[in-house]
């Protein structure tokens, strides 16, 4: 046994010790990382039916991959058009989620962190109360809002700034605004966390020094924030490329999100190893597309989840 | 005073990884005896508590208390209670709970329980304080709980890491008494770890004194400070003056040292070292402060040392004299302020006497840090 | 100047944000009450409680609640015992393998909830093959692969929860209990356990509120047992019904009331600890003051105003009854649906006059219509386009969103879901 188990089980007690383990094992292992592989496994897989698994047709293959890029055998076209282009639209537009809710999270996560005082904690319920509500009521509340008929549109029209309802859904505002909404806490909470620790003094510092507040933010502020940003802009990014309800919810019905393609696949197609396949190819590129920004601007891994 | 269970150490090795924490230990403690672990900060004396108390496995040698092996039995089978350097009393836990703890686990009911903790309690003098939380108490008094809860367990050997050292001085020396009157009381086995070599002579009947993982010398405590074995043992225990040197001449007990600064100089051999030191060794000889008197001047001999005084103090109850030594160490001296006169020697060449029984003279070593 | 200017900036910037942030859920609630049939509070028709009751009367939300909270109870056990043991082993692992286990347990965050919802299902399906199991096995079981699917990634929310609390632990509380005699369970039981008892207790409650709201990971594993989540969502997609406004005002109301009891709960600790350190410096008595739980407690007065408010509204609801404002609705709309259609027929009569003298083939007559003033009074229900179908019939404005067969789905505000 290694020295490292001996003393795990020395410090726990062996009951304790094994349940600890068991418990840490089935997780990391049983749910973790035998899932994806399977999941990784199946993708190289044709879509058979279930007597024939295992079977002498139960081979590995690149057809599932293929089918992302060249589409059909036999299709009309050279490139699969429809998904990639779909595949491309979600990252940009995740990319895009992003950088929106930055600007707009970054103030008030500013604000929070550096003001004082009892109200501070009631926008923080404030902030809280919106998340707690389940992610489908959230997109539903937008949709009474964007909709044909919906409060803007009345307003709107009513007041005689437009002639006709504006179709926010069918132009996709309604689907980045439910993105944006959904993840408002997720970028704020990373970034005022720490902003709460920078020190004032700093700021006074460069106030002093006749900073104007753009050349404090840029110089001082966002330099010290920046594991919070990173960790805030990861997850915003992965959760948008990886939303499925705000899409299908508030997504015009001519523009699909990559989760849907991969949704279809499973309950309309029925075909999971190319289901499986997407949702590699979502995973995969999610990672290394983070991984690329957080080289591009020098974050580290362990900044993130903070 | 033989009634306790004693503990003892065979050959006991302690490494973490390639590092040795605690190197060939033997010991011997009596039952019932107050034994001290004295040594500087991280020479491996709460290792070796660690390991009589059972957190700790030991990498080789034994750990056998009342004579029986305690290989692979657990800290809560082991009869011994410790108390932790920080207390870790159970912040959640009112303090008669925190007391009666280990009869809890036995299953003991409420009220015997509380019964328990007020008799504990007018023990160590907290009477009525059972319903605080520990956070709610002064330094002192949560001591006095952390004691109070090992008792309650009825150990065989009590473990002391360090107890006194959060508390101020004043409170460190009341509770020093304090301590030791409790261990006559319950008269089983103490070990106490401390790096404050007051402590450990004032309690102890025993003192092992530690240096990075190396027990040097095991003896009662006026052993230790007249007789020390190694040079560290020596700096460590009390303030001595240093004098480095080869060995000349050896004669029975005593024997010549040809020091690099002040001459020859003659020293009684410590007991531990007779017959090991011969001719041309490298030696040290340490003579207390309180051991030198002022000579008439131009006295010469091999218990005469002369030197520059560089300056001096008065603190009370003794003048002290600061003359340059060895190594660009000072020799301290303190005559005792007996009401005498006492003129100022600053920038002169002063002439000091002292008695060869009151000098000892070990092997060269490591000294102890300032 | 400049600083003042700065400071409205600032609150102007705050009103806009929180409007965005809580203006659709007001506005979500509002239509909970409205007669209107189209989730909307412009025009607003009546008040009504019909949708609470229509919601309550749902057997497929009622199902969907009970499933909810089967998976959210099962959730909330696998996810914190596997946080914690997942905390504890983070605080004690060999250091070389530390930051490639923190990788993997933190890993189930990032990944896309779709994803895990596949895997899960995926590995299990193969496992349940490979043990040779039937379909109905409890591996392919909707609660059990929800739950697992779930947990995945909420254990790794509940694991963040508690190590924080964890590595203020003093381990050597725990020693100290083996050393008086505990054994490791005990210690566990009697010492560890309560210390994480308020962290246990947050991520208890961030795992079931998590697990209640899941729909990515769910819709991939819920099988047989759709939740309230799926339900809401199948709800949302095919047609969107105020009734699905009411649940949400529910669970916006229980939302706000426990942020505000705990809220309320966490001021009045710190007044009572405040209170006890002025004790000595500052006579308590002697002074007209609010009981102690309102004085400066803001949150307390605002439970209170809240609970006033729920009473009044379950008592409103108990004997108010919005037949009679209906019924008015419904005649006036009547009126107000003939007086378009007799217009409309005029406009007809004169197009087709006028056609007929251009000899014109222009058919759809909507397109050179002028606007009727629609968005004064009954918006989509005439709904610019509505014009274009079969004009000639009669449109019932009693029920605009089912059974209004002849006009297609023109008339039929739900024509914004999507499903072209
Ligand atoms: N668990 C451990 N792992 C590695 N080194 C340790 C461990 N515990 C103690 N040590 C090392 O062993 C030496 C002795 O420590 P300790 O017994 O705590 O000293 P002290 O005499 O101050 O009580 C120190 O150098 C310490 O760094
Ligand atoms: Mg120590």
């Amino acid at each position: 046994m290694p020295s490292f188990l001996k003393e795990f089980f020395n410090r726990n007690g062996t009951g304790m010790g094994l349940t600890i383990l068991g418990l840490v094992l089935f997780w990391t292992i049983g749910l973790i990382i035998l899932p994806q592989l399977s999941m990784l496994d199946f993708s190289f897989r044709p879509n058979l039916p279930p007597p024939e698994i295992g079977g002498p047709k139960d081979v590995y293959t690149l057809e599932n991959y293929k089918y992302l890029i060249y589409g059909p055998e036999g299709g009309s076209q050279d490139y699969n058009t429809v998904d990639l282009r779909v595949f491309f639209r979600t990252l940009v537009a995740a990319v895009c989620v992003t950088i929106f809710n930055l600007i707009l999270c970054y103030p008030i996560a500013y604000y929070l962190g550096q003001s004082k005082g009892s109200h501070i904690r009631i926008f923080a319920i404030m902030l809280i109360i919106p998340y707690w509500i389940n992610e489908i009521l959230r997109a539903f509340a937008l949709r009474i809002i964007f909709g044909e008929t919906g409060v803007l549109n009345t307003l709107f029209v009513g007041l005689g700034i437009w002639d006709t309802p504006f179709d926010f859904i069918r132009n996709d505002i309604a689907l980045y605004a439910g993105l944006g909404y959904a993840y408002i806490l997720l970028m704020i909470f990373p970034i005022y966390n720490v902003i709460e620790s920078l020190d004032r003094n700093q700021i006074e510092a460069a106030r002093d020094l006749g900073a104007p507040w753009w050349r404090i933010h840029w110089r001082v502020v966002i330099p010290y924030a920046k594991p919070g940003i990173s960790s805030g802009c990861t997850m915003v990014f992965m959760l948008s490329a990886g939303a499925l309800a705000a899409p299908q919810i508030l997504g015009g019905p001519s523009s699909l999100w990559f989760t849907q393609l991969i949704y279809q696949q499973f309950n309309d197609n029925n075909d999971w190893p190319q289901g499986a396949a997407y949702a590699v190819v979502l995973l995969v590129t999610c990672i290394l597309f983070v991984l690329a920004m957080m080289r591009l601007f020098k974050v580290n891994m362990g900044d993130i989840g903070k | 005073m033989s009634a306790g269970i004693g503990v003892d150490l065979e050959s006991l090795w302690i490494r973490f990884g390639d590092f040795v924490a605690v190197r060939d230990a033997n010991v011997h403690i009596e039952g019932g005896d107050f034994f001290s672990f004295l040594g500087p900060s991280g020479c491996g004396k709460t290792t070796i508590l660690r390991a009589v108390s059972g957190f700790l496995e030991p990498s080789e040698g034994n750990v056998l208390i009342g004579g029986k092996n305690m290989k692979g039995i657990g800290p809560n089978k082991r009869p011994t209670a410790l108390i932790f350097q920080n207390l870790a009393l159970f912040p959640l836990m009112k303090v008669w709970e925190n007391i009666t703890f280990s009869m809890e686990i036995k299953g003991a009911s409420a009220a015997e329980r509380r019964r328990r903790a007020d008799e504990l309690l007018d023990m160590i003098a907290l009477p009525d304080q059972g319903d605080k939380l520990p956070s709610e108490l002064s330094g002192g008094q949560r001591q006095r709980v952390a004691i109070a809860r090992a008792l309650c367990a009825e150990p065989d050997v009590l473990l002391l890491d360090e107890p006194l050292s959060a508390l101020d001085l004043k409170l460190r020396q009341h509770m020093r008494t304090e301590l030791r009157e409790i261990q006559q009381r319950v008269g089983i086995t103490f070990i106490y770890i401390t790096h404050d070599q007051g402590e450990a002579l004032t309690m102890s009947d025993s003192i092992a004194v530690m240096r990075a993982g190396v027990i040097d010398q095991i003896a009662d405590g006026k052993t230790i400070y007249n007789d020390p074995a190694t040079a560290f043992a020596a700096s460590f225990v009390g303030e001595n003056n240093v004098f480095r040197g080869k060995v000349k001449r050896v004669m029975g007990d005593e024997a010549l040292i040809a020091t690099n600064r002040s001459g020859d100089l003659v020293a009684r051999i410590s007991t531990a070292n007779r017959g090991k030191l011969a001719e041309g060794d490298d030696a040290m000889m340490f003579i207390r402060p309180e051991a030198f008197a002022i000579a008439p001047e131009g006295a010469t001999g091999d218990h005469f040392v002369t030197a520059r005084v560089t300056h001096e103090e008065f603190e009370g109850n003794a003048f002290n004299i600061f003359t340059e030594g060895d190594g660009g160490k000072e020799i301290k001296v303190s005559i005792p302020n007996l009401g005498q006169s006492f003129k100022d020697h600053t920038g002169q060449n002063i002439t000091l006497e002292y008695d060869a029984r009151n000098a000892v003279v070990v092997p060269a070593g490591e000294l102890a840090a300032e | 100047m400049n600083s003042s200017f700065l400071r409205i900036s600032i609150w102007v910037y705050l009103a806009i944000f929180f409007a965005y942030l809580l203006g659709p859920l007001v506005i979500m609630s509002l239509t909970a009450f409205n007669s209107s049939s189209f989730p909307r509070i412009s025009p607003w028709e009546c008040l009504t409680f019909q949708w609470f009751t229509e919601l309550f009367h749902d057997q497929r939300i009622l199902n969907g609640i009970k499933n909810s909270l089967i998976i959210g109870a099962g959730t909330v056990v696998l996810s914190v015992a596997m946080g914690l043991a997942g905390a504890l082993m983070l605080t004690q692992i060999w250091p070389k393998l530390r930051a490639t286990y923190y990788t993997i347990i933190i890993a189930p965050i990032l990944i896309p909830g779709v994803v895990l919802g596949i895997s899960t299902l995926v590995f299990w399906d193969r496992i349940n093959r490979m043990l040779g199991l039937g379909a109905d096995s409890v591996l392919s079981n909707g609660v059990f692969l929800t739950v697992i699917g779930q947990s995945t990634f909420i254990a790794s929310y509940c694991m963040l929860v508690l190590v924080a609390r964890l590595q203020r632990y003093d381990t050597a509380l725990t020693e100290a209990a083996l050393d008086l005699g505990a054994t490791h369970a005990q210690a566990f039981r009697k010492i560890l356990l309560p210390f994480m008892r308020p962290a246990i207790a947050s991520a208890a409650v961030l795992a079931f509120l998590a697990s209640f709201e899941n729909y990515n990971t769910t819709t991939f594993t819920f099988g047989e047992y759709p939740t309230l989540t799926i339900e809401l969502a199948q709800k949302v997609r095919y047609g969107i019904t105020p009734a699905i406004s009411a649940l949400a005002f529910i669970i916006v109301a229980l939302t706000v009331f426990f942020a505000l009891l705990n809220e309320a709960k966490l001021r009045r600790q710190e007044l009572v600890a405040a209170a006890r350190r002025n004790a000595m410096v500052q006579d308590l008595g002697g002074k007209i003051r609010l009981p102690s739980f309102f004085a400066g407690n803001m949150a307390a007065v605002l439970l209170v105003v809240f609970a006033v408010a729920t009473i009044t509204m379950v008592g409103t609801a108990a004997v108010y009854s919005p037949d009679q404002c209906i019924a008015n609705v419904k005649e006036q709309k009547r009126l107000e649906a003939e007086r378009r259609i007799q217009e409309l027929r005029k406009q007809r009569e004169e197009q087709r006059k006028q056609r007929e003298a251009q000899e014109a083939e222009q058919g759809g007559a909507a397109q050179s219509a002028p606007k009727p003033s629609n968005n004064s009074g009954f918006g989509g229900v005439f709904a610019p386009g509505a014009l274009g179908g079969g004009a000639d019939a009669e449109p019932e404005a009693e029920e605009p969103p089912k059974g209004n067969g002849g006009f297609g789905n023109v008339f039929d505000p739900n024509s914004l879901s999507g499903d072209q």
